[in-house]
């Protein structure tokens, strides 16, 4: 069957919503809702909006303090969350010129959640949410098409992130591809997130937080998560990580799941990806 | 070693979901940061219409010091049941009101009263809000007629109050720079002879809203609406507002004003309702105006389209003989250029009135070395041969004023100031009063189809 599909451009990339289960005009609505709530976060979060507060934090001098708003606090604390987590294989602060005397490990920003406040502790922060951003948009986007009592839909931001609430009527799950070539496969995904990482679709890309260098994994990979955030921040993570750091990582985070393309015919699932596609 | 060698502990896990072992796992994330000093100059505020222009203002006092939210106010539970939520996570404990009335009269202590409700509603609630002895930061337009707009400007008059109207560009310190500094100080556009401006916008479908969350027709028949479609698509009905010249028209035109200091003496415009099948008021619509001033005249257009995005996007654009300056809230389209005519802009750059466009976001990849700059120097005819190609751009340069804040945040703090301090509103009734006049004169011209004039008694309340 074909449910409506809903199109916007936001955050240098495309999004879509797809409805299933409601009538299109109701379905259309609830997206014009839905694109008006990336439209505000967009201006929350991107740093190239001159007036967001990621921008805002990108101008602070050392030791200084803003106030951000509700949006930017908690994408920063699941991004703050996820760079502890990963050892810094996901780091939304990478770039930033660290303060001369601050030791490697100390943050470069610390959070008031309190009192909605971020300062700044690097000689020059760098923040950038390119690689979680658009995961959190499809959270709260998912979120507004609760409040529209929308529960079977699938969205995707550029067509690396797929968030699938419920599956439409009769189906296992909303349909989403994984795999290259040879490895090409489909999964159907229901109350959970697929992001993919590479370097095809955008060029070298992918620095690894770590080093500053370009990571030196050659094929994608993917990560499954319960939500969008998640598996947005941790496919970046998967991408910069070798194989047995990305199993080691499955093997303890019983909600996720990865898939590494090693080579054109090989593609390689662990933690929660492996039951997934093992089933197929 | 890699990382993902790192022995993963405990620690580790992801907490995400809950929110104190989110918390617990981002402590090295998490420190108090130094507050403001004393709460000795809080002032209590209270939101009425909670919109999404209500929330856009709400985000952006919640970053401003010492602002308390103890009321918000909306006759839809799901509008003001998310401004609630918003303000709890801030810490404020707002009271819900459906009604305005009980807001001003249940709160002694309010100070002042954000008003974000329809157009037609502005001047009832701002009149009774300033008539209870409340300060008024009141959005965009005024009001969608001129006795409503009046009745806002006699009513601050008489109670001695503040009323701040939300044309938000005027606090902008982008906005500020360029009418201080580079059209007034520096003279940089010369003599002002012309203006465009425009606001393109694509098409964009009409809001519905959620199931199960109508609000019964008995009570927006209460509140002044005729069914839940035009209670959600106000802005395009002539009952409650002014159209697409008034809700994104009123910012741009009212920078005309601001910026020349004048205000026009004629209008001619056209307009109608050729695209959309919903709608009352027009879809696209074109407006020619005349501004005496004291240099001479200035004439200005400026369209606002409602079915298309291109054409590059919002923007006012004051042309002079020596330069001509393109502004915008967004700083893409914001851009300076001088006339070849017109002495160097070196010394205003050193002064940083201006900004190199040779430096910067937006400057124009390096030169290569066969790619020649700067004027040709015509020689005589048997010297050199001067090519006929179409005429040369002009050099482009950068305003270097950075917006850091909120958009509407410097204009709200700037009201705030007004109460706290006894700083000058930058926006006060009187002369946004002349801003609503000149915008609903032009929804007139449209409908009667033929040129109008002002005469100067008309811009005072």
């Amino acid at each position: 069957m074909n449910w409506p599909t809903f199109r916007h451009e936001a955050m240098a990339t495309f999004f879509e919503i797809t409805i299933a289960d409601q009538a299109e005009d109701y379905a259309r609505q609830a997206a014009v809702a839905a694109w008006r709530e990336l439209d505000r976060l967009e201006g929350e979060l991107s740093r190239y909006v001159e007036s967001s507060d990621i921008a805002r934090a990108n101008r602070l001098a050392r030791g200084a303090t803003i106030a951000i708003g509700d949006d930017a606090l908690e994408c920063l604390l699941l991004a703050a969350e996820l760079a502890l987590v990963t050892h810094r294989a996901f780091d939304a602060g990478y770039a930033s010129e660290r303060a001369a005397d601050a030791s490697a490990d100390s943050p470069l920003f610390t959070l008031d959640p309190g009192a909605h406040t971020l300062t700044s502790h690097a000689a020059r922060l760098h923040l950038d949410l390119g690689a979680i951003g658009k995961g959190y948009a499809l959270d709260r986007l998912a979120r507004v098409l609760g409040d529209w009592g929308i529960s079977s839909a699938g969205l995707n931001s550029g067509g690396s992130t797929v968030l699938a609430l419920a599956p439409p009527a009769g189906e296992l799950g909303w349909s989403v591809g994984l795999g290259e070539g040879a490895t090409h496969r489909t999964v159907p995904l229901a109350h959970a997130a697929l992001s993919g990482s590479g370097i095809a679709v955008k060029g070298a890309h992918l620095i690894d937080p770590r080093t500053g260098n370009p990571a030196i994994r050659a094929g994608r990979a993917w990560a499954l998560a319960p939500t969008a955030t998640l598996a947005d921040a941790l496919s970046t993570a998967f991408f910069v990580w070798d194989d047995e750091g990305v199993a080691a990582f499955c093997a303890v985070e019983p909600e996720v799941g990865a898939a590494l393309a090693t080579s054109h015919s090989l593609l390689s699932f662990h933690g929660k990806l492996r039951e997934f596609c093992t089933q197929d | 070693m890699s990382a993902s060698s790192t022995p993963l502990t405990r620690r580790d896990f992801l907490a995400t979901g809950a929110k104190l072992g989110a918390l617990l796992a981002t402590a090295p994330y998490i420190a108090r940061a130094a507050g403001p000093a004393g709460k000795s100059d809080q002032l209590n505020v209270a939101l009425i219409g909670c919109g999404e222009q209500g929330r856009v203002l709400l985000n952006a006092a919640l970053k401003i010091p010492n602002i308390r939210f103890v009321a918000v106010c909306d006759i839809w539970t799901y509008n003001r049941t998310y401004a609630e939520r918003l303000l709890k996570k801030f810490g404020h404990d707002p009271k819900p009101y459906e009604d305005y009335r009980e807001v001003l009269s249940s709160h002694p202590e309010l100070d002042a009263v954000i008003i974000a409700t329809p157009d037609f509603r502005h001047a009832e609630h701002t009149v009774a809000a300033l008539k209870a002895g409340k300060h008024v930061y009141c959005e965009k337009l005024m009001s969608n007629t001129v006795e409503g707009a009046r009745s806002m400007v006699i009513a601050a008059r008489e109670t001695k109050k503040l009323l701040q109207l939300g044309h938000q560009r005027r606090s902008n310190p982008r906005y500020l720079h360029a009418r201080d500094k580079i059209v007034r100080d520096a003279r940089l556009l010369g003599r002002i002879t012309n203006i465009s401006g425009q606001w393109h916008r694509a098409v964009t479908d009409d809001f519905g809203f959620p199931v199960g969350q109508a609000i019964p027709e008995a009570k927006l028949n209460q509140y002044g609406f005729a069914n839940m479609h035009e209670f959600r698509n106000w802005r395009w009905f002539k009952k409650y507002a002014g159209g697409p010249m008034s809700d994104l028209g009123a910012h741009q035109i009212d920078v005309y004003n601001w910026m020349l200091g004048a205000n026009p003496r004629m209008c001619i415009a056209s307009g109608g309702v050729d695209y959309y099948k919903t709608h009352e008021w027009y879809d696209n619509a074109i407006a020619v105006f005349e501004y005496p001033t004291k240099e001479g005249l200035v004439r200005a257009t400026y369209e606002v389209l409602t079915t298309t995005s291109a054409g590059g996007g919002y923007h006012e654009y004051f042309m002079g003989d020596e330069g001509a300056m393109k502004i915008s809230e967004n700083p893409k389209y914001t851009k300076i250029y001088r006339e070849a005519r017109a002495p160097e802009w070196d010394q205003w750059a050193a002064k940083g009135i201006v900004a190199s466009p040779l430096s910067g976001e937006g400057a124009p990849p390096p030169v290569k070395p066969w790619e020649k700059v700067g004027v040709k120097k015509l020689g005589g005819p048997s010297k050199a041969t001067v090519d006929v190609r179409e005429t040369a751009a002009l050099s482009a340069w950068e305003i270097p004023i950075t917006l850091d804040k909120a958009i509407h945040q410097p204009h709200l703090e700037n009201f705030f100031d007004a109460i706290r301090l006894g700083t000058p509103l930058n926006c006060p009734g009187e002369s946004a009063f002349a801003t609503a006049v000149t915008i609903l004169k032009i929804n007139e011209s449209i409908a009667a189809q033929k040129m109008l004039t002002f005469v100067p008694g008309d811009f005072t309340a």
